[in-house]
């Protein structure tokens, strides 16, 4: 189970080890446009790799911490076998399989994409907090939640800057789903709070890979033309 | 029967004993176990029809696969029954196929799959249930393996030996990695044939990648596997590919037990120590001293340069004092911090310091800026100078003619012979070096008397590189002070530098001639006390008396660390030096400020009952030795 205790130092150096390693994995945090450039035309190539990228590296951050939550604190709690609660994200009707996938317009699917972002917004910074407030507060998975906010937001950029050249000027209201979950995350009972815990961040990855898979598709047919 | 035997055995055997004693006890667990044992075994033999899961897989994010296994031994199957639930199933549905996938397995295809929505399925049969299990599709991928492996040759070695080669492989048929649904991975593995282990390379994410460095008259096996990039396992292996390479002329087997040969590397390092061992024994033992010097340089001591400590000891004065005489005086660094540090740092004499005015002038002026100079020529550190080098000694007795032209004023009273004993300018340098030493620091004495000129200032004419550190060390009684100047009346002149330490006392404005007969130089002249009291029979304000005795006013020499910041003007004498007798200690305190520009020094060792000059301290110049001695 979880060691109890770690030393000052040991967690002084999971903390380097892990900043070094995201830091070494993490995403060119470069603008596309040089600071002061007034018409700045990225291209939209350009645009999706970089949104790939993010998206991919979230996914993958989002994997490993659901990970290792599940090996730190659910272990013999039997979570996986409960009822997975549905994520907050299940109201926006996302495609669930190829077909329908390839079926949906691309401006469809970008804006799709742009409400899932939004709604995780709120709560990946709740997740950043509760995180920072649990007993034993695993250095890691906090460090991969704060990482995974901050790359949330650029991605939420990105996207919108692609959604301006795609098809700009059909600008939707800011729909997203609200997230409720907030209470159970801060619950008394242990067990119910790591439940609510497991239950966000299992949401997370899988909604990481759903926007991972999303962008890897628009970019093939937007930019590929369906021949990657 | 059979299966009952050996369990009755052992219970009989159990019965049998009597109580439990501890033996008993341990061999009741023992049965116990064995027992249980046997029943597991026997239990596997009958038809339990309990399946367990194996895995569910999806190979391409569309479709999914479940499998179990039913290990059922003998005995009637009954059927198992797979019901799955998604989450928004009400109720347990049946599997839609059981037999696309194989045995024991269950298909969902298309229709049946969503990809993030969670699955719950559960095993049945007639005696059995199996607890649920949940996952989500895109958490089970797992891609088929790639198809079409070929190589290709890139290029041979020069030698014939290895070979590159480029394996090409195409991503598995029912992923779509061209409408980018799916984006794969691939993992190369690779060996000789009569190898076991297998080599991996680094994931690619293209469907080629080069081998490189493959011996050409060996056989190789290739397998390449994918996963989907986001998850963790991998699909299955795919075909081996075998790769052997067109037969070599046999010309490069000699060639390769050429290459083969191994430079003897091993052989050469050992003899090219033994060789370099011989030749260094060969030089440290010819006693070849330059090439001694060269392979073994001496370990720097530390030392003042250019005087060398046996040198005070023996009281070979001559020496020392040639060497004084001809060391140049060095910009001194000015240390802010170390009041208890002593230094005898040595640097180049910076030619802009040596201004043109001399010592007096610059004693004198109120410009004085500079700190310590110091005596003494270049100290490379590295202890040769004091040891090995004569040259210092040589040059310093050379030194002297130019001392005559670049000083200026006063030292033209110097006395002729003695020139070069204070002449402590550099040879070329225009000016007497010393900018006055920053405060004051003790005067190192040597510790035999000597024997002062009545009338002569006879300085010790050691160029003490007086580090005097600056004004927060003023009070400190450091070992070394620096005379700059001697007054034509025969007073010390010492300097330390700052002109708010206004330490100096300015001896004497005029450079007239000194009873002492003059024969020192001004600056950077060390006079010890005695030899300054001798010498010193004039007032510091021009008074040329012709000193005859060893009697000399305090205050234009010595001048009390205490008192070095009152500054100039007072001719107070602080504390006066104890006179001729005055015993030469080991250093010297600063005694008396008189002026901003003169030190006066306090001798304040134990007294020396002599009361010749050899009390005085150490340092004295062979023309003052002559002199002072009837």
């Amino acid at each position: 189970m979880c060691p109890k205790g770690s030393s000052v130092k040991g967690s002084l150096l999971l903390l380097l080890l892990m900043s070094s390693q995201l830091l070494s994995r993490s995403v060119e945090s470069l603008p596309i446009c040089p600071s002061g450039a007034v018409n700045c035309q990225v291209s939209l190539s350009d645009l999706f790799d970089r949104a790939v990228m993010l998206s991919h590296y979230i996914h993958s951050l989002s994997s490993e911490m659901f990970n290792e939550f599940d090996e730190r604190y659910a272990q013999g709690r039997g979570f996986i076998t409960k009822a997975i609660n549905s994520c907050h994200t299940s109201s926006l009707s996302t495609p669930e399989d190829k077909e329908q996938a390839q079926q949906i317009r691309h401006e469809d699917l970008l804006n799709l994409v742009l409400r899932v972002l939004r709604s995780w917004n709120e709560p990946l910074y709740h997740l950043v907090t509760e995180v920072r407030s649990m007993q034993e507060a695993p250095d890691t998975i906090l460090l991969k939640a704060m990482e995974i906010e901050e790359q949330n937001k650029r991605l939420l950029e990105g996207m919108e800057k692609i959604v301006g050249q795609v098809h700009p000027g059909d600008r939707e209201n800011e729909v997203y789903s609200v997230w409720s979950g907030l209470p159970s995350l801060q619950m008394a009972d242990e067990d119910t709070r790591l439940f609510a815990f497991y239950n966000l961040l299992h949401c997370l990855r899988r909604d990481s890979h759903k926007i991972d898979n999303y962008l890897k598709l628009l970019k093939c047919r937007l930019i590929h033309d369906s021949n990657c | 029967m059979d299966t009952l035997g050996p369990p009755s055995l052992y219970f009989r055997e159990v019965c049998r004993t009597a109580g439990p004693t501890g033996m008993d006890l341990w061999q009741l667990l023992l049965t116990l176990a064995l027992a249980s044992s046997n029943d597991a075994f026997s239990q596997s033999e009958e038809p339990s029809g309990k399946p367990q899961y194996t895995k569910c897989r999806s190979p391409e994010l569309e479709t999914f696969s479940c499998y179990w296994t039913d290990d059922i031994y003998h005995g009637a199957k009954s059927p198992i029954k797979l019901l799955y639930k998604k989450r928004t199933d009400e109720e347990w549905k049946e599997c839609p196929d059981y037999v696309s996938a194989g045995e024991n397995s269950c298909y969902f295809n298309s229709s049946y799959t969503s990809i993030w929505t969670p699955y719950c399925i559960k095993l049945r049969n007639i005696s059995h249930e199996l607890e649920k299990r949940c996952f989500t599709v895109d958490e089970i991928v797992q891609p088929d393996p790639p198809i079409g492996l070929n190589w290709t040759l890139l290029n041979t070695s020069l030698t014939a030996i290895h070979a590159d080669i480029q394996v090409r492989w195409g991503p598995p048929p029912n992923a779509d990695v061209q409408k980018g649904w799916i984006l794969l991975e691939y993992e190369l593995q690779y060996k000789e044939i009569n190898d076991t282990q297998w080599k991996k390379m680094e994931l690619v994410r293209s469907t080629s990648v080069p081998v490189y460095s493959l011996r050409l008259d060996r056989e190789y096996e290739i397998r390449v596997r994918s996963r989907q990039r986001t998850s963790e396992k991998f699909g299955e292996f795919s075909e081996i590919l075998y790769v052997t390479f067109p037969q070599m002329s046999p010309v490069s087997e000699c060639e390769e037990k050429i290459n083969d040969f191994r430079f003897p590397w091993f052989l050469i390092i050992i003899f090219g120590i033994l060789g370099l061992t011989v030749v260094l024994f060969v030089f440290i033992l010819s006693k070849q001293q330059r090439i001694k010097l060269l392979i073994l340089p001496p370990v720097p001591v530390p030392k003042i340069k250019g005087i060398d400590p046996d040198l005070l000891k023996k009281g070979k004065l001559e020496e020392v004092n040639t060497i004084l005489a001809s060391h140049d005086s060095y910009k001194p660094q000015f240390y802010n911090d170390d009041s208890w540090v002593e230094f005898i740092e040595l640097d180049i004499d910076d030619p802009d310091e040596k201004a043109e005015e001399s010592d007096t002038d610059r004693l004198l002026s109120s410009e004085r800026q500079k700190s310590l100079n110091y005596l003494g020529a270049k100290d490379d550190d590295s202890g040769r100078t004091s040891c090995y080098e004569p040259d210092i000694l040589e040059t310093d007795l050379s030194a002297p003619a130019s001392c005559d032209s670049t000083s200026d004023i006063a030292h033209s009273q110097r006395l002729p012979g003695t020139a070069d004993l204070f002449c402590l300018e550099p040879k070329n340098e225009a000016s007497p070096s010393t900018t006055p030493p920053p405060s004051g620091g003790l005067l190192s004495e040597g510790g035999q008397p000597r024997p002062l000129l009545p009338n002569g200032m006879e300085s010790s004419s050691l160029a003490v590189h007086a580090h005097l550190s600056n004004q927060s060390s003023l009070a400190n009684i450091d070992f070394y002070a620096q005379v700059s100047d001697i007054t034509p009346a025969g007073s010390v002149v010492l300097s330390p530098g700052q002109k708010s330490k206004a330490g100096i006392s300015q001896c004497d404005g005029h450079r007239e001639a000194s009873p002492c007969r003059g024969n020192f130089i001004l600056d950077n002249t060390y006079f010890c006390e005695a030899d300054a009291k001798k010498c010193v029979s004039v007032a510091p304000h021009a008074e040329p008396e012709p000193r005859t005795e060893p009697r000399f006013s305090p205050e234009d020499v010595y001048i009390t660390t205490e008192s070095l910041t009152t500054t100039a003007g007072s001719s107070g004498i602080a504390g006066g030096p104890s006179g001729a007798e005055m015993p030469v200690p080991d250093y010297t305190s600063i005694h008396i400020v008189q002026s901003p520009q003169g030190l006066v020094l306090n001798a304040t060792a134990l007294p020396v009952p002599d009361k010749e000059f050899l009390t005085s301290c150490g340092y004295v110049s062979t023309d003052q030795l002559n002199k002072i001695m009837p």
